[in-house]
């Protein structure tokens, strides 16, 4: 497991912009985040909400608990703000007419169809650096801790939401990522559950997501 | 009249006027020779626009450089004197009539523009510089040596003007880029298709267009062509954007043979958008860097991996949406169900999860012949995941289509 990087003070603060891979001074509260659309969730994440510019893990511990809907919310605010939401090598298809009743227009959404892990790291990774997609999704297999640093560096570049949706099995490495969170069914909810979180802390909700009947 | 004259070292004819389109973005009045193996603009018309002499010289300087070219320009009031003066390295323009006799005395009678044998003979009778003929009586030098010359010294000094057509840029663009040696390697090819790039980038502004398709291709000795074709999400002229992105799909093909030759073909030209021009407002920069974004994903991962999402009108879910290249507005039928976030192709299932509510019947499709009546249900899994099932009329069996995410 890497050593965790050191907390480094320098200034002026634009030094730090400048050399890549340095945890900036915003070790604290994220300087700009997107309201989740959950009270709970928001009071729970530093900055209030998906930090903007920075890489968040998801980890469902099975799919279909609501793993995408939790972020429904934030991806309908910036579809509102003319902004678009690039799903990356998601496992299925997304299908339209769901896309349509959580309020994503369908010109709003663009659908990256790759074979393999590769691809789709460079296809998010040219997103968030070019600024031009309010929020990118990624579905990765990767478990080297490499592809997800270049996706953080990436994210830094941009102010984009950055989703990154990893396998279990990762959950015994360390991340580089800005907010870890696993995502575990409950009963009549989605538990999410804040493994790691830059400027804030642990900690855990339950939302009303997956109330069907 | 103020021209420009270029001296490029290009020698093939087409290669000649492709520069000659490439040059129209700084003149609207070009004229090439093709013998000769010169180019002239007249840039007396463009200064303003360029922001001065020293500014558009220095433009076309550097343009030249960016095809590569090691070329001499020179600035002068006539062609003809322009054609001289750029045969001397770093000639200083010349910029009215009455400066030139001094500008070109000092320079050798071989360099004028006459038929060698003419040459010859004034340096056979004594003469060494362009002054010295040009105090010899004119009815004499016409005599002694015919009009040509006498003709040729009134177009030097503009006591007449040159009647020659202005060089007229093509309708739909054409270029092959011819290798002496075949090229073997991919990185071999990138200068030339740089190059070839930037003189289409000269032409796009000399006629203030720009492209949304092109195409490209490869020409091998005993291999059909391979053949590149890019579109772009909005209207294109710049070298360097159209560059990365054909490199992007030349890292990616897999060449069967050395390369002979490059063809560049382009055959229809739009509009400039505004938006590319005007990046000041927030929406529009996303726009345009979209737009970029989605051509450089095009080029690196093909049209079908970049995908628009559109809705059909079909009862069967797994009809009821296609992908599309382009995106459309669309809205829901009014009182549309709930539907999963993912899709799958219909799976049977083994063990069925445990059903939750009530069944929605879908029938649709049995006039094309497939009965496809069924019986769809939300079921959670005993992992806690929700599945839409249906069970198939027809058979009973049970099939997973969706997955709510």
């Amino acid at each position: 497991m890497p050593a965790p990087n050191p907390i480094v003070r320098l200034h002026p603060p634009t030094l730090l912009q400048e050399i890549p891979g340095i945890w900036r001074g915003r070790e604290l509260a994220p300087s700009k985040t997107c309201s989740t659309g959950y009270r709970q969730l928001d009071a729970l994440l530093p900055g209030g909400g998906w930090p903007l510019g920075a890489l968040t893990e998801l980890i469902p511990v099975t799919e279909g608990i609501g793993e995408v809907a939790v972020l429904q919310g934030a991806l309908k605010r910036l579809c509102d703000a003319k902004r678009h939401i690039v799903f990356v090598h998601p496992p299925y298809i997304p299908y339209a007419p769901a896309l349509l009743s959580a309020g994503l227009p369908l010109p709003r959404v663009l659908w990256i169809d790759v074979s393999d892990d590769e691809n789709a790291h460079w296809a998010a990774e040219q997103t968030l650096r070019e600024g031009a997609a309010g929020a990118v999704l990624l579905w990765s297999q990767a478990l080297a801790d490499r592809p997800l640093r270049r996706l953080q560096l990436a994210a830094e570049t941009g102010e984009s939401l950055a989703f990154i949706y990893r396998p279990v099995a990762t959950l015994q490495n360390a991340s580089p990522a800005a907010l870890r969170i696993v995502l575990r069914p409950t009963v009549g909810a989605l538990g999410v559950e804040v493994l790691k979180a830059r400027g804030g802390h642990s900690g855990a909700v339950l939302l009303a997501i997956g109330t069907h009947v | 009249m103020l021209w420009l004259c270029i001296v490029s070292g290009v020698q093939e004819k087409h290669a000649l006027k492709a520069l000659a389109g490439w040059a129209g973005q700084f003149s609207s009045r070009v004229f090439l020779d093709t013998e000769r193996q010169l180019l002239w603009l007249e840039i007396g018309s463009s200064l303003r626009y360029f922001g001065g002499l020293d500014a558009l010289v220095a433009r076309v300087a550097s343009g030249l450089k960016a095809l590569t070219l090691t070329a001499t320009t020179a600035v002068a009031p006539t062609v003809e004197a322009a054609a001289l003066l750029a045969q001397q390295p770093q000639a200083p323009p010349v910029l009215h009539l009455n400066e030139l006799h001094a500008a070109i005395a000092v320079l050798p009678i071989a360099h004028l523009a006459l038929l060698p044998a003419a040459i010859a003979g004034l340096q056979a009778s004594g003469l060494c510089h362009v002054g010295e003929l040009l105090t010899l009586p004119r009815d004499a030098l016409a005599r002694r040596w015919g009009l040509q010359v006498t003709d040729y010294l009134q177009r030097l000094l503009g006591e007449r003007t040159d009647t020659r057509i202005p060089y007229r840029a093509p309708q739909s663009y054409h270029r092959r880029f011819d290798f002496a040696e075949p090229v073997q390697t991919v990185e071999g090819l990138l200068f030339p298709l740089r190059r070839i790039l930037y003189e289409l980038q000269g032409y796009l502004r000399g006629r203030d267009a720009a492209l949304q398709a092109l195409s490209v291709a490869f020409r091998h000795h005993d291999h059909a062509d391979t053949a590149l074709s890019l579109r772009t999400t909005d209207p294109q002229r710049d070298a360097l954007r159209l560059f990365a992105l054909l490199r992007e799909k030349l890292e990616r093909t897999q060449l069967p043979d050395a390369v002979m030759q490059i063809r560049l073909d382009v055959e229809h030209f739009v509009a400039l958008r505004d938006t590319q021009l005007h990046l000041w407002d927030e929406e529009q920069h996303h726009d345009a860097s979209w737009a970029e974004l989605l051509d450089k994903l095009r080029a690196r991962l093909g049209d079908q991996a970049v995908r628009r999402l559109g809705l059909q009108n079909d009862h069967r879910p797994e009809k009821a949406w296609c992908v599309q290249s382009e995106a459309a507005s669309v809205e829901l039928p009014p009182a549309f169900p709930d539907r999963p976030l993912w899709l799958l192709t219909p799976r049977p299932v083994e063990h069925l999860p445990r059903l939750l509510g009530k069944p929605e019947r879908i029938e649709a499709g049995w006039w094309s012949g497939e009965d496809s009546s069924r019986d769809y249900y939300i079921a959670q899994t005993a992992e806690g995941s929700r599945w839409w099932l249906y069970r198939e009329a027809a058979t009973a069996r049970w099939f997973l289509q969706g997955i709510w995410a």
